[in-house]
């Protein structure tokens, strides 16, 4: 073990301060530090809460429908992230529509998605935009991509969506944030910094057991001084500036536009869509896509878990009938969501 | 989805990068970094490389650890 993580370990389980409650945001910090056992390492006065920052979990019920009918009403050919072909729609998921003949292909990049409909002009493709600041760039780039060698048969259905107003959304619902790594890699540090003033402290962290430690060990001390705070514990990644060509393009493709969260209703602003330029490669408007109000399972629970209301164990179908292989509610579909997190690792961690 | 790919640039042409990570090649867009070099490590998300790499994460920990003991000082 090297000196800085028992450095950061001593500070970590020496900390007898007043209860002090740390979001992590994303989802790739919820999976890992439950892989790592950190959770186990904690003094019972920290609590951990798996925040919204995954954003298949925060993809709403009524875009899966609208996948589906691009699917089965309107003949195209959907291409996604993995994570999202198992997350339940209204009536159904992705999966089940590919038992009534939707083609539906997990890609690993909106590029595979534009180099699909390159080779295939007799085919219509539309790629699932979901994802925050991190992702949102590389959807972009797909329709420039798409843009450039005139394709008539790539469109993208939108659901990317911007971190700042959850924070603001979230504010009360924990003490610190561990903000996501990647998302500010992108969108900078400003935000963060911003948010000091509105008395949200938090500290942006990577993603591997010295980073992860270290970020929590800088959570205790800065919390004993008693003021709003912000430190990037990630500055190999991280710059202050963020990356000005992504946010450059973002901007010139998208604009910001309110948008559903699962569980945490419409947010203002925290959405993007594609610029008016664009419209021939938005899929809502190509084809018509009907105003689709999703319905989610009344008992399912993500929402209070999103906003670290209740655990995943609180709710009552977690483990009997919602599991990884027949998921009621998105948090329990993608590794990254709290639900799975709990599931695969539940046993072996302290819940508190 | 979210989870990125540390990698080493191995080359780069027209806004096109090839990536070893441990071992495994592929293409990514380098259309978002300028002045990618061979032998540069970066972020990758979504076929897409997002940020330079600039230290390893023991080097960074123990700056960000200094620098809370150096601020607790002050
Ligand atoms: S266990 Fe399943 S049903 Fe319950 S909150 Fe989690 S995802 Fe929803």
């Amino acid at each position: 073990m090297s000196d800085v993580i028992k450095n950061a370990r001593e500070i970590i389980q020496s900390y007898d301060g007043p209860k002090l409650r740390i979001m992590e945001v994303c989802g790739t910090h919820t999976h890992e530090i439950f892989k790592m056992g950190i959770r186990n390492l904690l003094p019972e006065n920290i609590d951990l809460i798996s925040g919204p920052g995954c954003p298949v979990c925060v993809t709403p019920v009524g875009f899966i429908d609208e996948a589906i009918y691009l699917a089965l009403e309107k003949g195209c050919v959907i291409t996604t992230f993995g994570d999202l072909i198992k997350v339940p729609g209204t009536k159904s998921s992705l999966a089940g529509a590919r038992s009534e003949g939707a083609d539906v292909r997990p890609v690993y990049s909106p590029d595979d998605a534009v180099e699909l409909a390159k080779e295939n002009p007799d085919m219509q493709v539309v790629f699932l935009a979901v994802g925050f600041e991190t992702t949102t760039p590389s959807a972009c780039l797909a329709v420039k991509k798409a843009q450039r060698l005139g394709l008539s048969n790539f469109s993208i259905l939108t659901a990317n969506k911007t971190m700042p107003s959850a924070y603001k959304k979230l504010a009360g619902s924990a003490d610190a944030f561990l903000f996501p790594g990647h998302v500010n890699a992108i969108a900078g540090n400003s935000v963060c910094k911003e948010l000091t003033s509105l008395g949200v402290s938090g500290v942006v962290a990577g993603f591997t057991a010295n980073e992860l430690m270290t970020a929590l060990a800088v959570i205790i001390e800065e919390s004993k001084k008693g003021k709003p705070f912000f430190v990037n514990c990630y500055p190999r990644v991280v710059k202050d500036e963020g990356n000005p060509a992504a946010q450059k393009l973002v901007e010139s493709v998208m604009e910001s536009c309110d948008t559903e969260w699962r569980g945490l209703g419409m947010i203002e602003k925290s959405g993007m869509k594609l610029r008016d330029e664009y419209a021939d490669f938005d899929a809502r408007k190509k084809y018509s896509v009907p105003d689709i109000q999703g319905k989610p399972n009344p008992a399912c629970r993500c929402g209070e878990v999103l906003q670290g209301n209740c655990k995943p164990t609180d709710c009552p179908l977690f483990g009997k009938v919602c599991d990884p292989i027949h998921p009621v509610g998105a948090c329990m579909v993608s590794d990254e969501g709290a639900c799975a997190a709990y599931y695969h690792y539940g046993p072996s961690i302290n819940l508190n | 989805m979210c989870v990125g790919l540390a990698a080493k640039v191995v080359s780069v042409k027209d806004g096109t990068a090839v990536i070893d990570a441990s071992g495994a090649k592929r293409d990514v867009s380098a259309e978002l970094l300028e002045d990618l070099e061979p032998g540069d490590y970066v972020m990758v998300h979504a076929g897409v490389a997002i940020a330079k790499i600039t230290s390893d994460d023991e080097t960074e920990s123990e700056g960000v650890m200094a620098g809370l003991a150096s601020h607790s000082r002050a």
